[in-house]
C-alpha cells in the first residue's frame, strides 16, 4: 500500500493548500487568496496535459511533439458542444474526453501502424497538430480566427463555479485520479509491456508482446487525459481560439513538465507543472520586490537560467534529484 | 487638595486637547486622500511587445497628466497609482495580472490589446464587479457577452470594415472609379481571415471583381510567393490586412519587384500608419493608405502628447493616444463616481460623455459598453509623414490616388 499512501500525501497536501493561503497571503507573495488559486489551477491543468503526456512519451517512450492536438480537440469539443449544441458542459466534458481517445487512437493508428519511432514520430505527432491548428483557424464550426466563445453563466450545474477555490478541487480532483491510475497502469502487465517497448521494441516484439495494440491503447489513454485538460481550460477561461487550443505552447508545456519533473514517473507531471510555473511565478515576484515592476521580462529571464540549471543538474528531473537526496 | 484639583482639572485639559490633535492628525492626513489605484495591463513580453509598450507609455502619460492636475478632486485630490500587469501576449497571464490587481484594491482596469487578452481579462473582472476599460482589443465579441463592467472606447471590427469599404468606395468614385480589380492578402488569425470574408462579400457586391484571395501565417519569414502572385494577376488594388512584419516585408518585395498597382489600400494594418515603418522605408510606404486607429489631429493634445513621446526617440503608435484617452476616460468617469467603489464606477462609465480625449470620436456614449462615436479613419503615409485623407471633417491631406496612371 505504499505506493498508493504516497499520492494520498500529496493529494491530501494539495487540498490542504488553502489553510496556507493566508499565510502566503500574509508573507506577501500573493497579493490575495484568488490569486493563488486562480495560479494553482492553471498549474494544474498543465498538470493534466502533462500526465497524459507522460504515459505514452514517459513510460512508452513514444515522444509526441503535438500533444496540442489532443488538448485542442477536448478544449474545442467542451465549448462546442455547449454552445452550439446545447449539450450540458458535465455532459459534454464526458464527450470531450472521448473525442480526444478518438483523435489520439486515429493518430496513433495511423503512425503506429506506418512503424514510426523516434523523431519520425515526433514530427508526425507535430504535423497533425499543427494541421488541426489551421483547420480549427479556417472552419466556421470552430468560429474561425475568432475563436469560441463560451458565456459567462455561473451555476454548478453549468461547470462553472462562484469561488476559484471550488474550480481548484474540480482539478485537483481530475489529478489525483489520473495520478491513480497512473500508478495502476505502472502496476499492471500493460505497463510492464508499456516499459519493455520503451526500452528495447524489438525486443518486447520477440517476447511476445503485441507492440502495436499497446502502444495504441498508450496513445488513445494519454489523449483522453490531455483531452480533459483541454476541456477544463476551456471551462476555466471561457474562451478558445485556434492558438489557444492547437498551439505549439501546451504541446511544449505538456512535455517540458515530465522533462522537468521526472520522465515516465507518478508524480513527474506534476512537480514539472509546479516547478515550472512556480519558477516563472517565484522569478515575478522576486523580481517585482527587487527593482518594482520596472523591468518586465526580466523574470523570463531568470526563469530560463532556472530551467537550465535543473535541466544540467538533474537529468532524471526533480524526482530523480530528491531520490538521490533521500539514498 | 484644591491644589491637586487644579492640576488635575489643568492636566486633564491639556492631554484632552493633546489626544485631540493627535486623534485628528491622521484624519487630516487621509483628508489628503490615499491614492486611487488603476490597473493597466499591457502585453509587454511575448510576441506582441512592441503593441504592450506603447499602450503602456501612453497610459503613464495620462496618469501623470492627471496627477500633475492635481489628482481626482472629488476625491480630494487623489492621485492615480499604476498598478502594472504583464499580460504576457496571453490570455492566462492576463487573467492572473487581473486577479493580482483585484487583491491589490484597484478601482478599475484599463487595456488588454489583443482581442483574447481582453475576452479572458475582462471576464475574470466581472466576477469582482470591476470595472474593465478595452483599448484596442477588436473582436466585436468583447462588447456582446452582456458583461456589466466592461466598456470598449475604440472601435470593433465590424465598424472598422464598414468605414474602410464605404471610405474606400468613397475613394475609387471621387477619382473616377480607376480600381475594378482587387487582390486581398490576408494574415490568417482574427483580423485577416475575417476581413478577407467580408471583404470578399461586399466587394463583390459594389462591383469589384475580386482576383484572388492570398492568406499567409504570422510569422511569415518570406513574402516573394505573394508578391509574385500580385504580379501574374495585376490588379488595380491590393488590400492587405497583415501585422506589422509581414506587411512591411510584402511592401518591401513589391518595391523592389517593381509591382505597382494603383493603390494599396490596408485596412488595421500593423505597419501602414506606423511611423517605424515610415521612417525606415520610406520608398515603400509612400502612398500606401490604411483604415485604423488615430488620434484627432485637430486637437491641440494630441500634437503636445505626440512630441513627448517622439522626445523620447520612440515612435507615434496608435496604442499611445488609444490608452491615453481611454485612462482619461476611466478617471473621468471616476471623478463624476465620486467614490472608489468600483459599481458606482461602473454606473459613471455607462453615463459617459466624456469629451476631452484626442481620439476622433465625439462625447463617448456606451451602448452594451461600446462606445457609439468610435470609429477609424483613413490615412495615407505622403512625404514621409501619415496623412489623414478621411474623414473630411478633419483631414488634412488629399489623397493620392492612382498612384500611377
Amino acid at each position: 500500500m505504499t505506493a498508493y499512501r504516497s499520492i494520498l500525501l500529496v493529494v491530501l497536501g494539495l487540498a490542504a493548500l488553502p489553510l496556507a493561503a493566508p499565510a502566503l497571503v500574509g508573507a506577501g507573495i500573493f497579493a490575495g487568496a484568488n490569486t493563488l488559486y486562480n495560479l494553482m489551477v492553471f498549474v494544474l491543468i498543465i498538470a493534466l496535459a502533462a500526465q497524459g503526456w507522460n504515459l505514452a512519451g514517459g513510460y512508452g517512450g513514444q515522444f509526441s511533439f503535438g500533444h496540442a492536438a489532443f488538448f485542442g480537440t477536448g478544449a474545442y469539443a467542451q465549448a462546442i458542444l455547449q454552445t452550439r449544441y446545447g449539450i450540458n458542459p458535465w455532459a459534454a466534458l464526458v464527450a470531450a474526453v472521448a473525442l480526444g481517445a478518438l483523435v489520439g487512437a486515429v493518430i496513433g493508428f495511423l503512425a503506429f501502424r506506418a512503424r514510426l519511432r523516434g523523431s519520425y514520430f515526433a514530427l508526425v505527432t507535430l504535423a497533425f497538430a499543427e494541421v488541426f491548428r489551421i483547420l480549427a483557424n479556417a472552419a466556421p464550426i470552430t468560429g474561425g480566427a475568432a475563436g469560441t466563445l463560451v458565456p459567462l453563466d455561473v451555476r454548478w450545474a453549468n461547470l462553472q463555479f462562484a469561488s476559484r477555490e471550488a474550480f481548484y478541487y474540480l482539478a485537483l480532483a481530475f489529478v489525483a485520479l489520473v495520478l491513480l491510475l497512473n500508478r495502476l497502469v505502472e502496476r499492471s502487465r500493460f505497463g510492464t509491456y508499456l516499459v519493455a517497448v520503451r526500452e528495447n521494441e524489438d525486443a518486447a516484439r520477440a517476447l511476445g508482446v503485441d507492440t502495436l495494440q499497446v502502444k495504441l491503447k498508450a496513445i488513445t489513454l494519454s489523449a483522453a487525459i490531455t483531452a480533459l485538460a483541454g476541456a477544463l481550460y476551456t471551462q476555466k477561461f471561457l474562451y478558445v481560439d485556434a492558438n489557444i487550443a492547437y498551439g505549439a505552447w501546451i504541446s511544449i508545456e505538456a512535455l517540458l513538465a515530465p522533462i522537468v519533473g521526472g520522465i515516465g514517473t507518478v508524480f513527474g507531471p506534476l512537480v514539472g507543472a509546479l516547478t515550472l510555473i512556480g519558477l516563472g511565478e517565484a522569478a515575478k515576484v522576486a523580481i517585482h520586490a527587487l527593482f518594482g515592476s520596472a523591468i518586465p521580462g526580466v523574470d523570463l529571464v531568470v526563469y530560463g537560467v532556472l530551467l537550465i540549471l535543473v535541466i544540467a543538474f538533474a537529468p532524471r528531473g526533480v524526482i530523480g534529484l530528491l531520490d538521490r537526496r533521500a539514498r | 487638595m484644591t491644589a491637586t484639583d487644579g492640576f488635575s482639572r489643568r492636566h486633564l485639559l491639556a492631554t484632552g486637547a493633546a489626544g485631540a490633535m493627535v486623534l485628528s492628525a491622521p484624519g487630516l492626513v487621509r483628508a489628503q486622500a490615499a491614492p486611487v489605484k488603476l490597473g493597466i495591463l499591457q502585453p509587454v513580453t511575448g510576441n506582441l511587445a512592441q503593441d504592450g509598450e506603447y499602450g503602456r507609455i501612453g497610459a503613464e502619460a495620462a496618469i501623470n497628466e492627471i496627477n500633475q492636475a492635481g489628482g481626482i478632486k472629488s476625491l480630494g485630490g487623489a492621485r492615480i497609482e499604476m498598478v502594472f500587469g504583464d499580460a504576457r501576449s496571453n490570455p492566462e497571464a492576463g487573467t492572473q495580472e487581473v486577479e493580482r490587481m483585484h487583491a491589490e484594491g484597484v478601482a478599475a482596469v484599463v487595456g488588454g490589446f489583443a482581442s483574447p487578452i481582453c475576452l479572458a481579462a475582462s471576464q475574470a473582472a466581472s466576477r469582482y464587479d470591476l470595472p474593465y476599460v478595452v483599448d484596442v482589443g477588436v473582436s466585436d465579441q468583447i462588447v456582446s457577452r452582456g458583461l456589466k463592467n466592461t466598456f470598449r472606447f475604440g472601435p470593433g471590427f465590424g465598424t472598422c470594415t464598414r468605414v474602410a469599404i464605404e471610405n474606400l468606395v468613397k475613394l475609387n468614385d471621387a477619382a473616377g472609379k480607376p480600381a475594378k480589380t482587387v487582390v486581398l492578402v490576408h494574415e490568417d488569425g482574427l483580423f485577416g481571415t475575417g476581413l478577407a470574408k467580408l471583404m470578399n462579400e461586399r466587394l463583390s457586391a459594389l462591383g469589384f471583381q475580386i482576383l484572388e484571395t492570398i492568406a499567409h501565417p504570422t510569422p511569415a519569414r518570406d513574402m516573394s510567393n505573394v508578391a509574385l502572385r500580385i504580379r501574374a494577376l495585376n490588379p488595380d488594388l491590393v488590400i492587405p490586412s497583415s501585422y506589422y512584419g509581414e506587411f512591411v516585408l510584402l511592401a518591401r518585395t513589391m518595391q523592389q519587384q517593381r509591382i505597382r498597382p494603383k493603390g494599396i489600400y490596408a485596412v488595421l494594418n500593423g505597419a501602414a500608419s506606423n511611423f517605424r515603418f515610415v521612417k525606415e522605408f520610406p520608398d515603400a510606404a509612400l502612398n500606401v493608405m490604411d483604415c485604423n486607429h488615430w488620434a484627432d489631429p485637430r486637437k491641440p493634445k494630441t500634437a503636445e502628447l505626440r512630441r513627448q513621446v517622439e522626445a523620447t526617440g520612440r515612435f507615434w503608435l496608435y496604442n499611445v493616444p488609444l490608452n491615453y484617452s481611454a485612462v482619461k476616460l476611466t478617471a473621468d468617469a471616476i471623478e463624476r463616481a465620486g467614490s472608489r467603489d468600483r459599481v458606482k464606477i461602473i454606473e459613471a462609465l455607462a453615463a459617459s460623455t466624456f469629451s476631452d480625449h484626442i481620439m476622433p470620436y465625439g462625447p463617448t456614449k456606451f451602448e452594451n459598453g461600446q462606445n457609439m462615436g468610435a470609429a477609424p479613419v483613413n490615412t495615407q503615409v505622403q512625404g514621409g509623414d501619415i496623412k489623414v485623407i478621411f474623414p473630411d471633417a478633419f483631414a488634412d491631406a488629399k489623397p493620392v490616388f492612382p498612384v500611377v496612371g
